[in-house]
């Protein structure tokens, strides 16, 4: 299991995301990636695109099962995590690093229901995450 | 409907299985991933847990008068410890399941799909019943197990286990033999592309056979194997899926199956109907397709050819062995000739795929 980091907020839906002034930088956790198995590729949004909170932005495909991303924020896309283009491989060694997928400048809204580590952990252990 | 569960459940825990519902059945999809699962059937070999699919054993004496009445192959030129694929097909002539014919002296075995378990058994029963055979259609799924071993080391992991000579048996044979002392009907069939063995025993014993195969296979390199690399698996090797290649309305020539059906016979379900389809010649086929890297086809893509959709991904997936995504798909006939581009249509883009030969993978002998 990666180490979780205690400063950033996740979803109920796996995601993480990190509040740096107003650029929010969204990825999935290590319990996603796990949980996919075998990546081979991850589908990004266009840089540029108006996203609000709860929309499906990306999608990240294992061999056998697609998982959709969701932002939390409102707001535009101004960056994407290119290298996962050709290697996805960050995204299971360092999720919560190199294995980020894209930012968002925040305009507007934050979703509901945003979660600190303990709460995450909490859920993880109810949807029987093996300790 | 409650989840089922085969005796090997425990065993799956054991081994650190990720368990899934498969059509009602608590089923290992992977233990150490789908692609290195994969790979290590084509190297070496894995064992599967088959005790969800179906089996009937029928026997007395009009048996092999039902089996030709209901199944679509030759069963009649089939020699005794010989098997035989086909279908099993509605008046229309689509199938109602795939099926492997195992004939023995005294009994006919056959292997049905997990889903057709229960349908299949009551629509053998209707047909006996409508044409009075005297014989017993007995389905035996719940009380025998099924275990295959696949791969090149196959014959070296079963054979210390074994009281026959498996060198004797050939390619679609089968015999009876002790296995760990138990009787065991088994056959040198599968549905992965390359050697091996299923097994058929009182279901018992499969706990300690299981771990007995386990024990023989680790110095091989043989481990268990999910549900999901067995899908790659027969992926690869061109094999149909039940539900997906064939179904109630694609029929076995659409598919490029053909070969699993005897046109000539005049008193077996369906075939009247399938042939009258032959002779007005098919509107659809199957084709095969490849693309490294990108998207991974899956079933239900739309596939476009030019600017129309001719068809659909039928089954796709990442194939370890090709180094590409590959899919087999339903398009419309003549519109996606071997080495044209098409495209498969995911969240409204498209994404181009090569139309190649098939199978993607046979295993050189």
């Amino acid at each position: 299991m990666a180490d979780r980091p205690n400063d950033i907020r996740y979803t109920k839906t796996h995601e993480w995301l990190r509040i740096d002034d107003d650029v929010a930088t969204i990825g999935v956790t290590d319990f996603a990636v796990e949980h996919l198995g075998d990546l081979v590729f991850v589908d990004l949004p266009d840089v540029g695109l108006d996203v609000k909170a709860g929309d499906s932005v990306a999608e990240v495909e294992s061999v056998k099962a697609v998982g959709e991303v969701y932002s939390s924020v409102t707001g535009e896309v101004i960056e994407v995590n290119e290298d996962l283009s050709d290697d996805q491989s960050s995204l299971a060694s360092d999720p919560f690093g190199a294995g980020w997928l894209f930012k968002v400048k925040v305009s507007g809204d934050t979703a509901d229901g945003l979660m600190d580590l303990a709460t995450y952990e909490e859920q993880l252990a109810n949807e029987g995450e093996p300790s | 409907m409650a989840i089922r569960t085969t005796p090997l459940h425990a065993a799956h825990a054991e081994h650190g299985a990720r368990m899934v519902d498969f059509h009602g059945w608590d089923m290992p999809v992977q233990y150490e991933g789908i692609l290195d699962e994969t790979r290590r059937v084509r190297a070496h070999g894995g064992l599967f847990d088959l005790c969800h699919m179906g089996r009937l054993v029928l026997t007395g004496p009009d048996r092999e008068a039902l089996v030709e009445h209901v199944f679509s192959g030759n069963f009649a030129t089939l020699k005794h410890g010989r098997a035989k694929y086909g279908f099993l097909l509605n008046d229309e002539g689509f199938p109602i399941d795939d099926v492997l014919v195992y004939r023995e002296p005294e009994m006919v075995h056959i292997v049905i799909n997990a889903t057709g378990r229960e349908a299949d058994t009551a629509w053998v029963h209707d047909r006996q019943t409508a044409r009075g055979f005297d014989c017993n259609v007995a389905n035996v799924s719940d009380d025998q197990a099924m275990i295959a071993l696949q791969g090149p080391a196959s014959e070296h992991v079963l054979q210390p286990l074994c009281g026959g000579d498996l060198s004797a048996l050939r390619y679609y044979g089968h015999m009876h033999a002790p296995v760990c002392g138990h009787a065991t009907f088994m056959a040198r069939t599968g549905y992965t592309g390359e050697d091996g063995f299923e097994l058929f025993f009182d279901k018992a014993h499969a706990p300690e056979v299981w771990a007995a195969l386990v024990d023989s296979g680790r110095s091989l390199e043989v481990k268990p194997i999910g549900l999901g690399a067995r899908d790659l698996l027969r992926l690869e090797a061109g094999m149909p899926l039940y539900g997906q290649e064939i179904n109630l309305g694609i029929d076995p020539l659409e598919a490029g199956l053909g070969f699993g059906v005897d046109f000539t016979k005049d008193d077996t379900v369906g075939i009247p109907a399938l042939r009258a389809r032959k002779e007005a010649g098919s509107t659809r086929e199957a084709v095969s397709l490849a693309q490294q890297g990108g998207r991974v086809p899956r079933t239900g893509c739309p596939v476009v050819a030019g600017e129309e959709v001719v068809g659909e991904v039928t089954s796709g997936g990442v194939s370890p062995t090709v180094g590409k995504n590959i899919a087999r798909a339903i398009v419309k006939a003549g519109s996606a000739p071997l080495g044209a581009t098409v495209h498969i249509e995911i969240r409204g883009r498209n994404h181009p795929m090569e139309v190649v030969a098939h199978p993607f993978y046979k295993r050189a002998r």
